[in-house]
């Protein structure tokens, strides 16, 4: 009785004082600081200037441009055009791959052990395979002159990169290749984490399937279902690698253009840093606003973080 | 929700100081010139580098014997990516190279950016320099000073393989609506092989339809450039080189993406018919499948037995602002562009020499060169020597625009005056 | 945990299917594997077959031949463990102080944590180079491992959350009442029992930095000596005229100690997976 008092009036440890958590956070903020919000922040400057090569490499003063940058983007029809193939493109992906990664996580839960394991690890070797490596590889299988799928298709020489859907299609078929097994692997711990009684009762109860799934699993998982989904959004959101390799930096005429493909192209290739910047502020605010859902489920579940 | 203030806490902290610029570099030229260490030399990557190579280390091996102390560092670059590395390097001077090679297009870009170093004094003092082409001498210039020496120069014209031609009972076309047919015509008999193959990325192919047709880049006035792209003569000239992207010579869906030197390979690899290239690809041409089998004329223009008027490219050798070794660096760079180097890489390369004496003598003994050095005869064109040029090629306006009118999404009326918008846009933000 | 209550039909149809779609899964990496075998000409035959007669380890040579590649090899097993070690500390460090201890801002950080995870990376390499430049750190290993420890923290501390909340309270109380300092709790017991959490996370940093070739293609500018795996099979693929025996070796050897590692922690993987987000 003693210690609870003694712990609610000062600190919530006993040996506990407000130093000991800053010292133990003390190596990551000064990481972060340095390498992640110094870097946002001079993003964000960079943002509001007049920042070409001439001006990074000195040969040109910097000028201020208040929002010039961003009213010269927001003009930009190719902006909004990219805006929103990335806003389709990113949510084609995470529902493709929630969808396939649950679905398979339900199957894993209806087999014996050997099955379960050769999925298990051939899902495990889609995630390990490198973002570079999958995109060359998916490339080969997809070639039209010496690609497999082409010839079991019988699509001859069929160019899968050519027109914008189908090279689309193509990187969203690498894109749940390699990020479904994320999905896989946490839905199928958490299914396993509901206790099995739960689940026998309702099916001697007579619940169908999918009558188990819907009342029973899915509010139970709720919690991992809004944490995959939201790092699936974070992740295929930012696609950056697949696109950039596979339409080799955004596809004919920049058909497939993503947000984030677009801003490196701006920035590195036409080098306008400002520019670059702005996009990458824009996408900054859109992944901000997600999460602010994302907090508001949390909170009205209940949960504290 | 009370979250909210809390991020408007974060954001205003993180919000923008106006009073505080962005970072820099400090680009100023090195004052120091050691004269003995290393000296990091960049140069362009080629297909079927080993010839170049072999001449570039023999340059080198004599240098380093002649400056004791001295070691040089040759590194070969990726064409594709070479404006980031180039940034970069003038972005960090402790990363830079102190000599490089750079493509003719770029210089102006290069020293606007404050990268290059003038040499016009050393330039103008070194005996060889006099006889140097005045179109390669232009190609250094700005404003009136040199910022490196001339590597080799490069023209484009019609390669063509001799044994078809035989078997299909075709002459080399004489003019630009004869080269269509022609290509049209192979294509129709061996469906294996393109016409003549072209590349919607391939902007130093498709500008000799524009110049033929009477059409321009961009035209200046008072030293600022306004784009033609969009002029009535030069979408003439793009609707003639984009209507060859059909599936009766070279189908859209394979040719559309490529560039260059993709054409090379597909010709050089016996897959096509005909194909726009240079003098410098005379070696990947020889190490292909089509070896002794091809022939080389000038490009047709629109008038029968006329020349188009081609692109007069090629690369340079400059000495970056940066060098901490000024006086080895700038004889480097002499030496790399010596008569003596430039006949040798003639020999290794096929690479035409910037001196006019040295081309004529190579000329005279290759019998392949007689086409090219006629078209450089017949009047060349040069891109808008304006910093906005570096920007308007890195950012790939012009193979853009040849993509929106071969896949369909534009048509050339549209693409064109998008692409002379841009085009405005960078001369006017490079000034 | 379902069977005792699926009809045998089903579960024999389920089964059929879990391993069809295994081999469907699996197929690109035997693709890839196979075609870094497969001998010069066969690779580029428009008869693409599923199998090879003369497997040959031509493109192999060619990929450790013509690049220092044994070299980049070392370097990103460098780069990517030096990151998994020290974000894996830090981390545990920076979950411990946000789970374990209630002090201000404690939900202002776990914020910034969650936000910092969604800064595109790709955005930030501008003002990262001028950090590092100004570090002194570019064309050396350093360039490529600070940003990559920066970028893995934030999921890493939010992965670790869940581990470090679920070692009861009783338990620390205990460990004090018995005399035990802080930082013996910390390192003697409160470490043991989150590895496997550190173990689940360690394979989301690992990833990242082994992939990357954003930060080596920007920060190593001259010195090529320290260049990674994934710029070393960017030079294969030429988008001209990609050798693609060589970029499916050089993929093959750079698939292999993920694989590897992911092989070793599998069983810890999937409990830790369940364990981050039980909570």
């Amino acid at each position: 009785m003693r210690v609870r008092r003694g712990r609610s009036r000062s600190s919530p440890r006993p040996l506990g004082s407000w130093t000991t958590p800053w010292i133990y956070l003390a190596p990551a903020l000064v990481v972060l600081g340095g390498l992640l919000v110094y870097p946002i922040y001079q993003l964000g400057l960079i943002s509001f200037f007049q920042y070409t090569q001439a001006q990074v490499s000195g040969g040109e003063p910097t000028t201020f441009k208040g929002f010039g940058n961003y009213a010269e983007l927001f003009s930009d029809s190719q902006f909004w055009q990219v805006l929103l193939s990335t806003v389709l493109f990113a949510g084609a992906c995470v529902v493709s791959t929630l969808a396939v990664g649950c679905a398979l996580a339900v199957l894993l839960t209806r087999v014996r052990a050997v099955p379960r394991l050769v999925l298990m690890l051939a899902a495990l070797g889609a995630w390990a395979t490198p973002a570079v490596t999958g995109s060359t590889v998916w490339l080969l299988l997809f070639d039209p002159d010496f690609g497999p799928v082409n010839r079991v298709l019988g699509l001859g020489d069929h160019s899968w990169t050519y027109g914008r859907l189908s090279a689309f299609f193509l990187v969203l078929l690498e894109v749940v290749w390699c990020s479904f097994p994320f999905v896989m692997v946490t839905v199928y711990a958490g299914i396993r984490a509901v206790p099995s009684e739960v689940l026998e009762a309702a099916a001697l109860d007579g619940a169908s399937q999918w009558r188990i799934w819907r009342s029973i699993l899915t509010p139970m998982l709720r919690p991992i279902l809004t944490v995959v989904t939201i790092q699936s959004v974070i992740w295929d959101f930012k696609v950056f690698t697949q696109i950039y390799v596979m339409t080799n930096g955004g596809g004919i005429a920049g058909q497939n253009l993503v947000l984030n493909v677009y801003a490196y192209q701006q920035a590195f290739a036409s080098s306008k840093y400002s520019l670059g910047s702005a996009i990458g502020v824009v996408m900054l605010l859109m992944l901000l606003a997600v999460t602010l859902v994302y907090l508001r489920l949390l909170r009205r579940q209940g949960e504290e973080l | 929700m009370k979250l909210a203030p809390r991020f408007a806490v974060l954001l205003a902290t993180a919000a923008v100081v106006a009073g505080c610029a962005p970072q820099t570099s400090d680009n100023s030229a090195s004052d120091k010139d050691e004269t003995s260490g290393t000296l990091r030399v960049w140069l362009f990557q080629e297909v079927g580098n080993d010839p170049k190579a072999k001449v570039v280390d023999s340059v080198v091996t004599a240098f380093e014997k002649a400056h004791k102390g001295t070691k040089v560092d040759v590194e070969y670059i990726p064409i594709d990516t070479r404006a980031q590395r180039v940034k970069a390097a003038f972005n960090d001077p402790k990363s830079a190279p102190d000599v490089m090679e750079y493509g003719n297009t770029d210089t102006a870009g290069y020293v606007h950016d404050g990268g290059l170093l003038d040499v016009t004094k050393e330039f103008g003092a070194w005996s060889e320099a006099k006889d140097t082409d005045p179109t390669a001498k232009q190609s250094v210039t700005v404003d009136g000073k040199q910022y490196g020496s001339p590597f080799y120069v490069g023209v484009r014209a019609l390669y063509y393989r001799t044994d078809v031609f035989k078997d299909l009972g075709l002459q080399p076309p004489k003019t630009m609506a004869e080269l269509a047919s022609t290509a049209r015509k192979i294509h129709m008999a061996k469906s294996d092989l393109y016409g003549l193959v072209v590349g919607g990325a391939y902007t130093y192919g498709a500008m000799p339809f524009v110049w033929a047709n009477g059409g321009e880049l961009a035209t200046a006035k008072d030293g600022t450039y306004t784009s033609a792209i969009d002029g009535a003569a030069a979408q003439k000239g793009i609707k003639a080189y984009t209507s060859l992207f059909t599936s009766d010579n070279c189908p859209a869906a394979k040719c559309a993406v490529m560039g260059g030197n993709d054409t090379i390979t597909a010709f050089a690899a016996g897959k096509a018919g005909m194909a726009i290239g240079g003098d410098f690809s005379h070696s990947a041409v020889e190490a292909g499948k089509v070896k002794g089998k091809y022939a080389v004329v000038p490009l047709p223009g629109v008038a029968s037995g006329s020349v188009a008027p081609a692109f007069a490219g090629g690369n340079n050798i400059g000495v970056l602002k940066s060098t901490s070794h000024r006086t080895l660096a700038v004889d480097l760079m002499e030496q790399l562009t010596s008569k003596a180097t430039q006949a040798s890489m003639f020999d290794a390369m096929g690479f035409l020499p910037t001196f006019t004496d040295v081309r004529d003598a190579a000329a005279a003994k290759v019998p392949f060169e007689k086409p090219f050095v006629e078209t450089l005869a017949a009047g060349t064109k040069f891109v808008p020597a304006s910093p906005g040029w570096s920007e308007i090629d890195s950012s790939l306006v012009l193979p853009t625009m040849l993509q929106e009118v071969i896949s369909g999404k534009k048509s050339v009326a549209a693409a064109s005056k998008d692409a002379a918008k841009k085009m405005n846009d960078a001369f006017s933000s490079a000034g | 945990m379902l069977r005792g209550f699926v009809r045998r039909p089903w579960r024999l149809a389920a089964e059929a299917s879990a391993l069809l779609i295994a081999v469907v899964v699996a197929f690109p990496l035997y693709w890839m594997v196979l075609s870094a075998f497969k001998p010069a000409g066969e690779i580029e035959s428009s008869e693409p077959r599923p199998w090879t007669l003369a497997p040959s380890l031509d493109s192999f040579r060619r990929v450790f031949g013509q690049q220092e590649f044994g070299r980049y090899f070392v370097n990103s097993l460098a780069v990517a463990g030096t990151v998994v070690i020290v974000s894996a500390l830090v981390a545990f460090l920076a979950a411990t102080a946000v789970t374990r201890f209630r002090f201000r801002f404690r939900t202002t950080l776990l914020i910034m944590f969650l936000v910092a995870q969604m800064v595109p990376v790709e955005a930030l390499t501008i003002p990262l180079f001028f950090t590092m430049r100004g570090l002194g750190l570019l064309n050396t290993l350093g360039s490529l491992i600070l940003p990559q420890i920066a970028f893995s923290l934030p999921f890493a501390i939010w992965m670790l959350r869940g581990f470090v909340k679920a070692v009861p309270d009783a338990l620390e109380e205990a460990a004090y009442i018995d005399g035990a300092s802080r930082t013996r709790f910390l390192w003697q017991i409160l470490f043991p029992l989150v590895f496997p959490g550190l173990v689940a996370t360690s394979v989301f940093s690992f990833i990242s930095a082994w992939n990357d070739f954003l930060f080596a293609k920007s920060f190593i500018i001259s010195d090529t000596s320290q260049s990674t795996l994934p710029m070393a099979l960017l030079v294969f693929y030429k988008p001209d005229d990609p050798d693609w025996g060589g970029v499916m070796a050089a993929s093959t050897v750079m698939t292999i100690p993920v694989l590897v590692f992911f092989v070793l922690v599998q069983r810890r993987l999937v409990s830790g997976l369940g364990g981050a987000v039980k909570d």
